[in-house]
């Protein structure tokens, strides 16, 4: 916590307007379906977020982040509907079920080259859809196979996590997002970061000096599954319908890996800002093109991703930054007179 | 008993057309340790080629081999050379580039979705006249395209492991993927070697497309679910091992076919993402996979 407050003052303040400004927008954005864009913006970025553990800190690359997401919401749902145990404690079940599932993948694969990685995430993730597909029922509980589960409808519900208007839903993802930016910026700074940094560039020399790369590895996998579980029964319980289609398979798995590279993998704010820019354009296309131009917005991510790692092979958190940096933090410097931190600035 | 030996050589038929595609994706991760994800797309854009080719012309489906094969050859080489060289090169030091990987995954998208929004999400079928064609040999049927494309990748094959092992240009293709540095201190031209091994790889694609239009539907993610077989084929075979490659492709196959005399088809999916994961876990060098690959 010392660390996080021992940065710029500029920057810190900064981020709490920014901060101030996510909490109070609800108040100045009424309408639902707008609110519902900015629920999913920070839902991805939440999304995004948990798959950076794995995908920026530990330097492979995870391509079935759908499935962790897929079982977390399926296992609360299946909960609730069957048993009618409270979501929030479906989340943990789910949560807890996901983790087991990546480190029973992790266990194999994180020990080899990162192609067999990203190859058996990938196999991993569709097998997670077609299984689901298949089956109707497992004893007792309903899977429903491809058609999907509508969860029963309850009053406004906070054990049952589900509300009438979109303002609660707003808070907690974005209560969640903060924690998990948070859990992200301790990773970075603690021992396991650091091991992973090491791990992701030099495997063979982090081994050498005694690290066990994979062990650290699959830390990380499990946090990162088990937060992508909580994230699915959020999803859940948004839409209060899932299908395998919807939450399970390729595409969105694809579409947190690109929020991820294009914002900046392997930095705390990277998959904000991806899902920032990339969300709106998945919307807009969506509403715009969706009958006409069925695939327009993945053609448009899918060019987007081309081109930025092109030019800015780290993301566009980088240029960004530094834009950021000309146009607010200089500027504030030379208002704030004698008590701006950076010399240089003042050597002008 | 009859069923299952017909299943068998269904699958070793189906298999080795798998395997053609999945040759194309190892030698490509052979030479440049990149899995090329697009690799299915580019099975796609050869499927629509075949099929328009077939279409607009109406002859027999096999003359389109040598238009739509040169055709994926050169799109895969300028592919290579304009869209994934300058990443390549920006990254050439670590050992696993995945930007790359996520850069061939991004052209995935972007082909699927074009071919989506050019076509239409529609299944199409060329008919041509070996299409429903019937081969009986011991009371067991098989479709006549099937054993025709079977018997044209199997020359491929033989053919293109003919060529890595005895040409000039093969010999330079396996250097460069044994190592790199020391090849182009030999005078080898690594970024000519990577575009011509991306063309090989897409062209293998295209002579896969081209046996499949017969008896296959067109549609715009086609490729997908042979870019799923492809990556578990090179991961059964070893990855960067031709033999393996093939013969992974006829054990994907078999397990397909034969699996569905005895249970529903989408469960011999299932069969297959576990008997990935076996492999992974017991053998993860796969068949013919060597020790520094993995």
């Amino acid at each position: 916590m010392k660390q996080l407050l021992n940065q710029n003052p500029k920057i810190l303040l900064i981020s709490a307007l920014l901060l101030g400004a996510l909490f109070i927008l609800p108040l100045v954005v009424t309408s639902p379906a707008l609110m519902q864009i900015f629920i999913l913006i920070i839902l991805y970025a939440y999304f995004t977020s948990t798959w950076n553990f794995v995908g920026g800190f530990a330097g492979v690359l995870p391509l079935g982040h759908s499935a962790f997401i897929g079982i977390g919401a399926y296992t609360s749902t299946v909960l609730f509907q069957t048993f009618g145990i409270s979501p929030w404690l479906g989340m943990i079940v789910g949560g807890l079920l996901a983790a087991m599932m990546g480190v029973v993948i992790g266990l194999p694969t994180l020990k080899l080259r990162g192609a067999y990685f990203a190859l058996a995430t990938i196999a991993v993730g569709e097998g997670v859809r077609v299984l689901v597909e298949n089956v109707k029922q497992v004893g007792p509980l309903m899977i429903n196979g491809p058609s999907g589960i509508s969860i029963k409808l309850t009053e406004n519900s906070f054990s049952a996590f589900q509300f009438d208007s979109k303002l609660p839903y707003y808070y907690i993802i974005l209560a969640m997002l903060l924690i998990v930016l948070l859990l992200t910026y301790f990773m970075m700074n603690s021992k396991i970061g650091y091991y992973l940094a090491a791990g992701g560039e030099e495997p063979e020399a982090a081994e050498a000096l005694g690290i066990k790369v994979s062990r650290y590895r699959l830390i990380a996998m499990a946090i990162s599954c088990f937060l992508a579980g909580l994230g699915g029964t959020f999803y859940a319980q948004l839409m209060l319908y899932i299908y395998p289609k919807s939450i399970l398979g390729l595409d969105l798995s694809f579409e947190i890996a690109f929020i991820a590279l294009i914002g900046g993998r392997g930095t705390i704010l990277g998959p904000v800002l991806g899902a920032l820019l990339l969300r709106p354009v998945s919307e807009l296309t969506r509403i715009y093109f969706g009958s006409m131009l069925p695939g327009l917005h993945l053609v448009i991510f899918g060019l987007i991703l081309i081109v930025v790692m092109r030019y800015y092979p780290k993301g566009l958190v980088e240029p960004v930054k530094i834009l950021l940096n000309k146009l607010f933090i200089n500027r504030l410097g030379k208002q704030g007179g004698p008590d701006g931190t950076d010399s240089a600035e003042k050597a002008d | 008993m009859l069923g299952i030996i017909e299943a068998l050589i269904n699958g070793i038929l189906m298999g080795s057309i798998y395997g053609l595609t999945a040759v194309g994706l190892t030698l490509i991760f052979g030479v440049m340790k990149v899995i090329n994800f697009a690799h299915g797309s580019i099975l796609m854009v050869g499927m629509f080629a075949a099929y328009w080719f077939v279409i607009l012309t109406g002859w027999n489906p096999y003359f389109a081999i040598p238009v739509v094969v040169p055709l994926l050859f050169w799109f895969g080489y300028y592919m290579q050379s304009f869209i994934i060289k300058p990443i390549f090169e920006a990254e050439k030091d670590v050992r696993e580039p995945i930007t790359v990987i996520i850069v061939t995954t991004g052209i995935w998208y972007v082909l699927d979705n074009l071919a989506l929004m050019i076509f239409g999400a529609e299944f199409r079928v060329a008919k041509t006249s070996v299409t429903g064609q019937v081969f009986e040999f011991y009371e067991m049927y098989f479709l006549l395209p099937k054993v025709i494309g079977a018997g044209i990748t199997m020359v491929c094959g033989i053919y293109l492991y003919w060529f890595l092992k005895h040409s000039r240009m093969g010999k330079a293709i396996r250097a460069t993927s044994l190592d790199r540095e020391a090849a182009s201190l030999m005078g080898i031209k690594q970024a000519k070697i990577y575009n011509v091994a991306f063309g090989l790889g897409s062209a293998c694609c295209g002579m896969a497309a081209c046996v499949l239009i017969p008896f296959y539907y067109v549609y715009p993610t086609v490729g997908v679910p042979f870019d799923i077989k492809a990556f578990i084929i090179v991961v059964l075979g070893g990855l960067g091992s031709i033999p393996g490659a093939i013969l992974g492709g006829i054990i994907v196959g078999i397990i397909e076919n034969v699996g569905a005399q005895f249970m529903a088809a989408t469960w011999t999916e299932l069969l297959l993402y576990g008997v990935f994961l076996f492999v992974l876990l017991v053998k993860p060098s796969g068949l013919f996979g060597q020790k520094h690959d993995y």
